[in-house]
């Protein structure tokens, strides 16, 4: 089957029913969506289809429908994603395993809701666990996310 | 939800086909036949069983988050994630349903159950920690049941794919009492018989 990852088109040969996580670590080498709990528990995996985010760990590969965005095709030439660059303004990283996840449902978040409140990024970061519990900081990135890219626009 | 009065017209019709000797609910193969309000009560205690089962009651809550409760959950609990209703019914921006709810069941345990346009039933048809009078009521009412006649909740139960999954819930879930035919049958003499409901 063909997928379109991160603007790129890529064969996958895999039996449909393998999660879409183990295609694009495994077959594709696109390392950057990590594996954590493997029943969508944790959001590590998490990766965008058509802009909306999906754990990627238990979505069959077979079902993907729409281009697949994960934590490698964000940026753009002319720099990082302001999620990205907020993330590093913020120092939000402590041992960094589930940023993948967290800033790819920040990204979703943003597109849809572009100033959001403290509620809005409760309700939509709550399946993205961090164990090292920099859930302030998340927020306080995700805010200056939000300035940055309307500052963009 | 809108209540038209052809709806309504449906309902009155489908109720009063429990007066007529060999009658068929609407649309039906199914012979029904008139039953006694004590036979109604009866097959309504079986639909009662699946509507109040968690696999189907877990998604029908009157707030906005779904539960998690059942046998196979132990102490019952609001849905993990701080997972919400959203606008839609369908959850949040940045944590919708189909997130984590795919078209198929998990096969891992433990792993998301999943069906096709997995949401929340709209708050007024809330089942969760309603009684059985309260259940039937709602079910009868066209204001909170999606503007449908009992045949079309029958046809609702039988044909619908996230309702389907309550008899399918994947692996460590227990299923919903009985199948979607059974259930859609049941509804159908109920109706026949006149849609009582029991007492508070």
């Amino acid at each position: 089957m063909n997928l379109t990852v991160d603007g790129k088109s890529i064969e996958i040969d895999a039996d449909p029913e393998m999660p879409l996580l183990w295609a694009l670590r495994d077959i594709a080498g696109i390392l950057g969506p990590k594996f954590g709990c493997g029943i969508a528990a944790c959001g590590a995996c998490t990766v965008l289809i058509d802009g909306s985010p999906v754990r990627s760990c238990v979505l069959p590969v077979g079902q993907v429908e729409g281009a697949v965005t994960t934590i490698e095709g964000i940026s753009s030439p002319a720099g990082l994603h302001p999620v990205q660059q907020a993330w590093l303004d913020e120092q939000v990283s402590q041992c960094g395993y589930c940023q993948a996840g967290q800033i790819m449902t920040a990204v979703a978040l943003l597109e849809e809701i572009a100033d959001p409140t403290d509620e809005d990024i409760d309700n939509a970061m709550g399946g993205n666990l961090c164990r090292c519990g920099t859930y302030p900081k998340i927020r306080a990135a995700i805010h200056r996310a939000a300035s940055l890219k309307l500052a963009r626009s | 939800m809108r209540f038209s009065g052809t709806l309504l017209t449906a309902l009155v019709i489908s109720l009063s086909a429990a007066a007529l000797p060999g009658a068929r609910a609407q649309d039906s193969d199914t012979p029904v036949t008139p039953a006694s309000g004590e036979q109604g009560l009866a097959e309504w205690e079986g639909i009662h069983a699946v509507f109040a089962h968690p696999r189907c009651a877990n998604c029908h809550v009157e707030d906005d988050q779904p539960r998690w409760s059942g046998e196979s959950y132990g102490k019952t609990r609001v849905h993990a994630f701080n997972v919400r209703r959203g606008e839609d019914g369908f959850g949040n921006a940045g944590l919708r349903c189909s997130t984590c709810h795919s078209e198929e069941n998990s096969a891992v345990l433990h792993g998301p159950p999943g069906a096709h346009a997995w949401h929340l039933a709209p708050a007024e048809m809330v089942w969760f920690d309603k009684s059985s009078a309260e259940i039937c009521a709602q079910i009868k009412d066209p204001e909170r049941n999606g503007g449908r006649s009992l045949e079309e909740v029958a046809n609702h139960v039988r044909d619908d794919a996230l309702v389907a999954w309550g008899w399918n819930p994947g692996p460590g879930r227990e299923p919903a009492p009985g199948s979607a035919e059974e259930t859609f049958a049941a509804i159908e003499r109920w109706a026949a018989a006149g849609a009582p409901c029991p007492e508070e």
